[in-house]
Parts: C-alpha cells; sequence; structure tokens
C-alpha cells in the first residue's frame, strides 16, 4: 500500500512539472501557490481578510498605507483594514453572489460613500484626543468635511501634511484665500514657508479655527515684539490685529487692509492732517522739516512719521510719544 | 523506473519547483518592499534665473540674477521589527531658505527631533541714502549741506529668521502621551523705519530672540480625552531703544530734538496653563471644556534721556506691564433625533490688562500728569448654537445663531483721540442648504445676517474727533450669501463654482464719519478634465471685488497760508479692488518613463481711489506744503505672468532626471514710492535725501535641472 501510495505521489509530481512542459508554466503555478500565500498579512495586522483579493496585483496603490504610521504593525495601536472600513462581511462573502459585491461597511469615497459621521467617527476611534478634541464642534465638521477630505491615507505623502503643498488642498474650498495669496504682499506661503496650518488649527472649534485661542495671540507665536503691553498701547492692535491687516494677502504693503491715509482716517476723524485729502505730492518740499499735510498717502503714509504705529514705550515728555512718533 | 532514476527525477523536480518559487519570491518581496517599505530620495541640482526678481523673491532668496543650488532630501528608515523611524530630510539646502530636521522616533513610545528653518525677508525697495549705522541702535541722517551731508549708497534691508526647534515624545500608555515642543528664533536685520518726527529715513535694528515651550500631556481614551499643559513665551530685544540724529542739527526742542530718542519693543513674557477636555456621552452625544489662565508681563526698565528729550519726572521707572487673560468654554454637540445634529457653545474669554496706571507725560514743573499709559481690557461672552437636520436626497439645512457680547475698557484719564464704547454686542444668524455624498452634484447655498451695536460710548469731547465712529466698534449690518456647486457631468469632468457676496452698512446716526458701506464679491470657477489614465488638465479663473465707502472732513480751524487750505472740506472716497486669476495646468505621463506638467498663472489686481470733495472757502482741495503740491491718487496696477513646465525622466530604476522651465513676469505701476511726476521718493525735504526706487517691471527666467536618486 505504501509503496503504491509512493509510485502514485511520484506520478503526480511528474504530471505537476514535466506536464507543465516549462519553467513559465512551473512559473504560473508558483504564482498561483503566492496567491494562496495571499492568506498571509501583506502589510497590517490581520489584512489577510482584505489583501487576499486586493493584494499587489488588484490594488498596488492601497498597500502604500505600508509606508505610514498606519502601517508601522510594531506599533501596538496601528490598525487594520477593518478598524477602518469596518467587518464588512458582506462585502467579503458576497452571500447573494451578486456581480457586484456589496460596499465595504464604512466607504469613504465612491457610490456608496458612507456618512461624514460614520467616516470621521472610524478615525476619531484613534484620533479623538489632542488638538482633534473639538472636532465635533468644528466649523468643518458641521459642513461635512470628513478627514479624507483632506487627508490621503493609503499614500506615504499625505499632500496636506507638507508645508509646501497643504495650500493645494485647503484651497480646494477656500477660494477667497487662494486670491488673496496670490496677491503681493502676503505671508511667505506660496514659497513654502508657512502654511495654513501655522495659524489655523482646522480640527479645532476656536475662532476663525485658528491655532490659538484670539487673532493676537495666534498673530504673537512670531510677532511678539507686537505683544507688549506698552506705554502707550493703540488701542485696534491690542484687541485684533485683523482691524487693520489681511493675513492672507494684500495689494498693500505689510498686509493693510487699505491704504494710508484711508484706513486710518476710518477711525481718526480729526480738524488736523489725519483728515488729509489722499494726494501724492509732486516732489519734495523747500523747507526744513517735511510738513504733515502732503505726507500722508505717499511712502508709508501716516506710517512715516508715526513709526512705532504697534506701540510705544517712549518716556519723552512730549505729546509726540503718545501719538506713536517715539 | 530504478532508484537512481527516481532519485534523479526527484531532485529535478524539486530543484526546479525550489527555482521557480525563490525566484519568485525574490521578485516579490522587491515588488512588495517597494510598494510598503518607506521610500527616501536625495535630489541634488543646480537653476539659475536669468534676471533680478526683488518683489517676487521676496522670501524665496532667489531675488537675484545668478545661479543656485538645489539640494533636497528625505531619507526615512523603519526598523519593522521595533516600529523605530529615522528620519532626516532637508529642502532647500541649496539656498538661504533651507530647512533641515532630523527625528528619532520608536512609534508609540518615545521619540525626539530638532529642526532647523531659516526665512529671510528681503525688502525689494532700494535705498539710495546717506544714512550711518543702519541696522543699529545709533544712527546718523545726511544734513541740510555742506560737511554735513553725507555720501549717498546704494542700501538694501532685510531680516532673517533663524528657528531652531527640538520635540520630545513620549508614550506612557496606548491613552497616554507627553509632548514637549521648545522654539527658539533668533532674527535680525533692519527694516524700515522713520525719525519719528517727520519723514526722514531711518532703519529700525532688528535683534531679538522669541522662545517658546509647550509641554502638554494628552489623555484619549475610549470616552474621555484631556489635554493639559504650560506654553510659555518670552521675547528679548538686544536694543531697548535707538537714536536718530540728523547730522549738523542743533539741539533743538523736545519734539525736534538734534538727537532723538526711538522706543522698541521691550522684553516681554507669557506664561499660560490650560486644559481643554471631551467626553463623549454616547456615539452621537459629546461634551466638551476649554480652561486657560494666562499672565503676559513687561517690566524692563524704561530707557530715559537727557534733556530735550527728558521724561516726565513723577513718571514711573517700569511699566509694571500685565495682561492676565482667562478662556472658559464649554461645548455640546448630540443628535437628538437621527436626522437632527445640534452644537451649542458657550464661551468667555477676558483680557484684563493689570498693569498699573501712571502718568507718563506732564509738566515737570507741576509734577501734574497730561498723559497716561494706556491698558485696554476687553471681556468677552458669546454663545452659539447650530442645528443641522438631514433631509431627503442627502440634502442638509444648517441653521446657527452666534450672539457675542463684550464688556471693553474706555481710558479714564488723559486724551482721547477717538471715542470708544463699553459694550458691543452682535447677533449673528446663518442658513444654510447644502447637498453632498452624490457623485455627481453637490454644492451649498449658505446666508449669513449679522448686526453689531455699540452703546455707552466714552467720547473725546471734540466735535470733530467725536464725528466718527471707528470702524471696529461702529454699528454695523452684514449681509453675506455663498454659493457652492459642484458637478461632476461626466467621469472625466469636475466642475466647481463659486460665487460670495458680502455687505457691510455702517449706520451714521451722530457719528456720520468713517466707514459707511462695505462690499466684497468673489466669483470662481474651477475644472478639472482627465484626458485619460495618464493626463490630467486643470483650469480655474476667480474675480473677487472689494468696495469701500469712506466719509470725512477738514475743518476750518486748520487752515494755514503754508497749507493753502481750504476752510472746509466734505470729502468722500469710495475704494474699490478688482483682482483677476487665472490659472492652467497639465499633468501626465508621457512613454512610461516620463512625467510632464505645465501651470500657467495670470493675476491681475486693480486699485481705484475715487476721490470727491465739497469745498467752501478759496483755495486748492489738494494741500501745498513748503512748495509742493499734492494731487489725486492714480489708480495702481499689479499684473503677475508665470509659466511653469517641467519634465522627468526616469534614467534608472532608482534614478530621475529632473528639468524645470519658470518664465515670470511682473509688472506694477504702485505710486507709494513715487512722487506725481513719477519720479523717486525722497525722504526729508533738505536734509536727508534719501531717494526710494521700486523695480517696477521684473522679468526672469529660470532653468534647473535636477538629478533625483530614490531608494528605500
Amino acid at each position: 500500500m505504501m509503496e503504491f501510495l509512493r509510485k502514485l505521489l511520484a506520478l503526480f509530481t511528474l504530471v505537476a512539472v514535466v506536464g507543465s512542459g516549462s519553467l513559465a508554466q512551473a512559473a504560473d503555478n508558483s504564482g498561483q501557490a503566492t496567491k494562496k500565500e495571499a492568506a498571509k498579512d501583506l502589510v497590517l495586522k490581520g489584512d489577510a481578510k482584505c489583501t487576499e483579493c486586493h493584494d499587489e496585483a488588484d490594488a498596488p496603490e492601497k498597500l502604500a498605507i505600508g509606508k505610514t504610521r498606519h502601517g508601522t504593525v510594531a506599533d501596538g495601536r496601528t490598525p487594520s483594514c477593518t478598524s477602518c472600513h469596518g467587518e464588512s462581511d458582506a462585502h467579503v462573502k458576497n452571500p447573494q453572489g451578486g456581480k457586484t459585491r456589496p460596499p465595504v461597511e464604512v466607504a469613504y469615497k465612491g457610490k456608496f460613500t458612507s456618512s461624514p459621521q460614520a467616516q470621521t467617527a472610524a478615525c476619531l476611534t484613534c484620533h479623538q484626543g489632542g488638538n482633534r478634541i473639538f472636532w465635533q464642534s468644528s466649523t468643518h465638521a458641521g459642513r461635512d468635511v470628513t478627514c479624507t477630505s483632506c487627508h490621503e491615507i493609503h499614500t506615504a505623502h499625505d499632500a496636506v501634511r507638507d508645508k509646501a503643498k497643504q495650500t493645494e488642498t485647503c484651497f480646494t474650498c477656500h477660494k477667497e484665500q487662494r486670491a488673496q495669496m496670490a496677491k503681493p504682499s502676503h505671508h511667505p506661503v506660496p514659497e513654502g514657508k508657512m502654511a495654513c496650518s501655522s495659524c489655523h488649527n482646522v480640527h479645532g472649534s476656536n475662532p476663525k479655527q485658528l491655532a490659538r485661542a484670539s487673532t493676537n495671540e495666534t498673530c504673537y507665536t512670531c510677532h511678539m515684539e507686537k505683544r507688549g503691553p506698552f506705554v502707550h498701547n493703540h488701542q485696534p492692535v491690542s484687541e485684533d490685529c485683523g482691524i487693520c491687516h489681511n493675513p492672507h494677502g494684500s495689494t498693500i504693503a505689510n498686509l493693510l487692509k487699505a491704504r494710508a491715509p484711508f484706513l486710518c482716517q476710518d477711525c481718526h476723524a480729526s480738524g488736523g492732517h489725519p483728515q488729509q485729502i489722499a494726494g501724492l505730492p509732486d516732489k519734495r518740499g523747500t523747507a526744513s522739516t517735511p510738513g504733515t499735510v502732503v505726507m500722508g498717502s505717499v511712502g508709508r503714509g501716516c506710517v512715516n512719521c508715526h513709526t512705532n504705529i504697534h506701540g510705544s514705550n517712549s518716556t519723552v515728555n512730549s505729546a509726540t510719544a503718545e501719538r506713536f512718533r517715539r | 523506473m530504478n532508484k537512481t532514476m527516481k532519485q534523479t527525477f526527484k531532485l529535478t523536480a524539486l530543484a526546479a519547483a525550489l527555482a521557480t518559487v525563490y525566484g519568485t519570491a525574490l521578485a516579490d518581496d522587491s515588488e512588495m518592499r517597494q510598494l510598503t517599505k518607506p521610500d527616501s530620495s536625495i535630489s541634488v541640482g543646480i537653476g539659475n534665473w536669468s534676471g533680478d526678481r526683488p518683489q517676487q523673491g521676496i522670501y524665496d532668496d532667489m531675488g537675484k540674477s545668478k545661479a543656485y543650488g538645489l539640494v533636497d532630501m528625505s531619507v526615512v528608515k523603519r526598523d519593522d521589527a521595533t516600529g523605530t523611524w529615522m528620519t532626516f530630510s532637508g529642502s532647500n539646502l541649496g539656498l538661504d531658505t533651507r530647512e533641515i530636521k532630523a527625528e528619532w522616533l520608536r512609534q508609540g513610545d518615545i521619540g525626539a527631533s530638532v529642526q532647523f528653518s531659516r526665512t529671510p525677508r528681503d525688502n525689494p525697495l532700494t535705498f539710495t541714502t546717506g544714512l550711518l549705522g543702519v541696522g543699529t541702535a545709533a544712527q546718523t541722517i545726511s544734513g541740510t549741506a555742506g560737511a554735513n551731508t553725507l555720501p549717498q549708497r546704494e542700501v538694501k534691508l532685510g531680516t532673517t529668521r533663524d528657528m531652531t526647534q527640538l520635540g520630545f515624545y513620549k508614550s506612557f500608555s496606548p491613552a497616554l502621551e507627553l509632548q514637549v515642543t521648545f522654539k527658539n528664533e533668533k532674527k535680525e536685520g533692519a527694516r524700515q523705519w522713520g525719525l519719528g518726527s517727520a519723514a526722514y529715513f531711518l532703519t529700525e535694528p532688528i535683534n531679538s530672540t522669541t522662545r517658546q515651550i509647550d509641554v502638554v500631556l494628552n489623555y484619549a481614551g475610549e470616552r474621555l480625552q484631556l489635554s493639559g499643559g504650560y506654553y510659555g513665551s518670552w521675547y528679548d530685544n538686544a536694543n531697548t531703544f535707538a537714536l536718530g540724529t540728523i547730522k549738523g542739527a542743533a539741539a533743538g526742542t523736545t519734539s525736534s530734538p538734534g538727537t532723538t530718542p526711538l522706543s522698541l519693543p521691550l522684553d516681554n513674557a507669557a506664561h499660560q496653563i490650560y486644559l481643554n477636555g471631551g467626553y463623549s456621552f454616547s456615539p452621537t452625544t459629546r461634551g466638551n471644556f476649554k480652561l486657560s489662565r494666562g499672565t503676559v508681563t513687561q517690566d524692563e526698565s524704561l530707557p530715559r534721556f537727557a534733556a530735550p528729550s527728558a521724561h516726565f519726572t513723577p513718571a514711573p521707572t517700569s511699566l509694571d506691564g500685565k495682561i492676565n487673560t482667562t478662556l472658559v468654554e464649554a461645548g455640546l454637540t448630540a443628535q437628538p433625533l437621527p436626522k437632527l445634529s445640534l452644537v451649542g457653545n458657550l464661551r468667555y474669554h477676558d483680557v484684563d490688562d493689570k498693569t498699573p496706571l501712571a502718568g507718563y507725560i506732564g509738566s515737570n514743573a507741576t509734577l501734574v500728569p497730561t498723559v497716561y499709559n494706556t491698558p485696554h481690557s476687553i471681556k468677552t461672552k458669546a454663545a452659539k448654537l447650530e442645528a443641522t437636520y438631514r433631509l431627503p436626497e442627502d440634502f442638509s439645512l444648517i441653521g446657527g445663531v452666534e450672539y457675542k457680547t463684550q464688556d471693553r475698557s474706555a481710558p479714564t484719564v488723559g486724551t482721547l483721540y477717538v471715542p470708544f464704547v463699553r459694550d458691543l454686542d452682535e447677533s449673528t444668524y446663518r442658513l444654510q442648504l447644502r447637498r453632498s455624498l452624490s457623485e455627481t452634484a453637490n454644492g451649498s447655498l449658505a446666508y449669513l445676517h449679522s448686526k453689531r451695536d455699540a452703546s455707552d460710548y466714552v467720547l473725546t469731547n471734540d466735535a470733530e474727533e467725536d464725528a466718527i465712529n471707528p470702524m471696529h466698534i461702529a454699528d454695523r449690518k452684514r449681509d453675506k450669501w455663498r454659493a457652492v456647486f459642484d458637478w461632476a457631468p461626466a467621469e472625466q469632468w469636475s466642475l466647481q463654482f463659486v460665487v460670495e457676496d458680502a455687505t457691510d452698512k455702517y449706520s451714521s446716526g451722530s457719528m456720520p464719519q468713517g466707514l459707511k458701506d462695505g462690499t466684497a464679491r468673489l466669483y470662481s470657477l474651477d475644472a478639472s478634465y482627465a484626458v485619460n489614465d495618464d493626463w490630467q488638465i486643470t483650469g480655474w479663473y476667480s474675480r473677487d471685488e472689494n468696495k469701500a465707502k469712506e466719509l470725512g472732513s477738514r475743518e476750518h480751524s486748520n487752515v494755514s497760508a503754508s497749507t493753502n487750505e481750504l476752510a472746509r472740506i466734505q470729502k468722500e472716497a469710495n475704494l474699490r479692488e478688482v483682482g483677476d486669476s487665472f490659472g492652467l495646468g497639465i499633468k501626465g505621463t508621457a512613454w512610461s518613463k516620463v512625467k510632464l506638467g505645465g501651470d500657467f498663472e495670470w493675476t491681475r489686481s486693480v486699485t481705484e481711489h475715487a476721490q470727491s470733495a465739497v469745498a467752501s472757502g478759496t483755495g486748492a482741495i489738494f494741500p501745498v506744503n513748503n512748495g509742493a503740491t499734492s494731487s489725486a491718487l492714480p489708480d495702481i496696477t499689479n499684473r503677475l505672468v508665470r509659466l511653469k513646465l517641467f519634465a522627468e525622466f526616469a534614467v534608472h530604476k532608482h534614478a530621475d532626471v529632473r528639468f524645470d522651465l519658470v518664465h515670470e513676469r511682473w509688472r506694477t505701476d504702485d505710486w507709494s514710492w513715487q512722487f506725481s511726476n513719477g519720479t523717486p521718493f525722497v525722504f526729508g525735504n533738505i536734509a536727508d535725501g534719501t531717494t526710494v526706487t521700486a523695480d517696477a517691471k521684473q522679468q526672469s527666467t529660470f532653468v534647473s535641472a535636477r538629478y533625483i536618486y530614490k531608494f528605500q
């Protein structure tokens, strides 16, 4: 009996190898063997359930998740496919045997896209902490923006987390800011030295989704010299930088919302030179001291003389000090 | 079959099977590794700009016509067994804008990073000046004539920020982690400034250091999340003041001394502790809170000077400035009905300036102060409620209301130059209909109305100054519309339309001057077309228009022979700015080893400064000063055209060669630094003589080649 089995095995092997006729055929057979091996996890813990079908031949781009923090399986917190897409047994087993399988339980794009709440819930299972505590209260969440509206999960390079490329994502919706950022005076965002997220926490619920509790607190992280307090404070400076500046861009130098003297004249009415009519002088004067009445528009406008417009610490015993000229 | 034959057959079959299987395994390993393991790359190249581009090169360190080294790298290594990452990245290493970061991280356990970033800012203007001591704390302006006239030379101004950042991360458990970030930024250079008394050219010496540390402990449980920590920041300025002297000028008076002391920002520090939290009562109901308390101090000794710039004798030697900031916030999100979601929020934000009030200007004879320091406090309380109701066909209706009320401080002593208010209320109502989740057509239509009311005015008691209501506290009604429509008419096509319209109306009442109306409109169209799997075309056009109407007046008390002004002018300014932007991009793969792409960008902005004046009396509407006569402001047009092309060739499995071509044209007729006849602006009248020139037309072409080596 054993001899018979040995002969049967030999015959089977002979058929299997010689009958194949070529190494190429053998390679095909080997490929089938590999296919069976795909039942093992390819990238993530427990991904065999999915990668049995969605393997390197079917969806190679999906496997790029292995390049990311999500794909670092040594970190016990990292997910499997089903952590984000749900167990999706109906999709896997296709119990109806239909030509088109039922969708996965949580889909992030396509015809069967899940609700925004379902999508973000999957991410928040792990990412609710830190600066995402307030996601549910954020304007983005309230407008059906989901994590994958901005983030790419199955790629080594999530563009929105790249300072140099982030605006491509943000400008998808924020067209006004795109137009402003192209103006001559702007923060170095187009140059890639800053990103929208340098000032905004888009996962948060602060006013204007700023990174800190107020406009000024946010601006002070880079412009701390404006923080004061000064001996002579300029009230709107203390209140909100955005009263005079448009941080996203302007045609006027220093991100101003309007050109001097117009901007200054939105607050300062006076019988004197503060209400001078805006005009461009034809030349400099001939007296020993330049006057003020023709200097409010040219150069830096009012700031030609009111040099410390953000606040002054002058102790000079003169009204020139309180008017930000010292 | 004999024994030998059997053995031979077995060995042959086994060898064949092993060879095929082993060979395939190697290929599979290689392929899988390429697909799933982190990538690294090193890019080395050289590029050349053919012409100077001071305006476009403000931040990119490529303002000069010359060759630049282009070096970037990203080396990412991961030990899969331990989950340990070693990364080193560098960008713009051949430029002054370089950034370097190195990080070691055992994911989920512990990590540390160090980062360096340099951000230059080059002023695009050229100053031809005799000023001595540019960027220092003692500067001398060219005098009036003869020996006091200083030789002129060209000066360029700019600043550099060097930021070093250290980061530390430690995970104590899957739910508890510590993050520490420390930033040190050194800022140096010189910024355009002024003497203060009049339009003389001076430079602000920039030599400061800021330090920030953020220590945060994050807890993220299944239902409860907490984030608490300490944020400290310090500003240190190397100079507390700068002296400006007009060479040869006499000692003069307090308002016009021979040597003028100019104050600089003094050292300040801030400390903040905070605790944020959220708790999920159920999958759809969540509460959150924010608590923070911070203090800003500025207590450096105030610089004092000898006559004629002497201080007010009783004035304190230090401001002892202190501002306390408190934030208390609580929010709730809930879904009381399957189709109804609610978001509610209460916020209390108190900026309380506790700086002691003291006189800083006054009579040294009577020791009676007339001018005091000006602490400003604002307490803001806000409540917000927003409801979203899900309608059929993926429509949602969103309604929201927000109420904000402010208690604002107003100076109680000293001189006021503008009206203040003690109370400011604003109510905002939102309504939005949106459709999402559809594959072909999504969009939203939103309307916002807000009304701001001020009360309890503190006036200046000057009829002219009280005739204006400052724009940030003036009563205002705002109406804003926003329509967005995303349409994918076919699989290859994607279109997006955006229209925004905002209107502000400022009420007149007893304060007729100031900002009256404002409008902002935006029209935008984006389109993308996938020609096939390899090629995609994108295009966009947007037009933004902003308008503002301001009223003002000058009154008779300021008429003088030297200014030849009218007895009274009632003036109206209608400011308008229109911006047009157009972009077109194409990107694709030609053959299998060549990537090609191009972007065309065209932007134009036109700013108009229309003014009208109703005059009484005789004389010119535009003032005359010591021989200089002003005239109406011309429009300003800025234009930028930029064409970018690239080609990337895969010369090897692990190497690409990339060529870039950028052609850029910038043109402006901005008159900011010109006199009305088009000649460059000159500082001073008899003294100084610093001339400012702006490069109004810039045209340059950039050509570069890079070799990119990729590895894992």
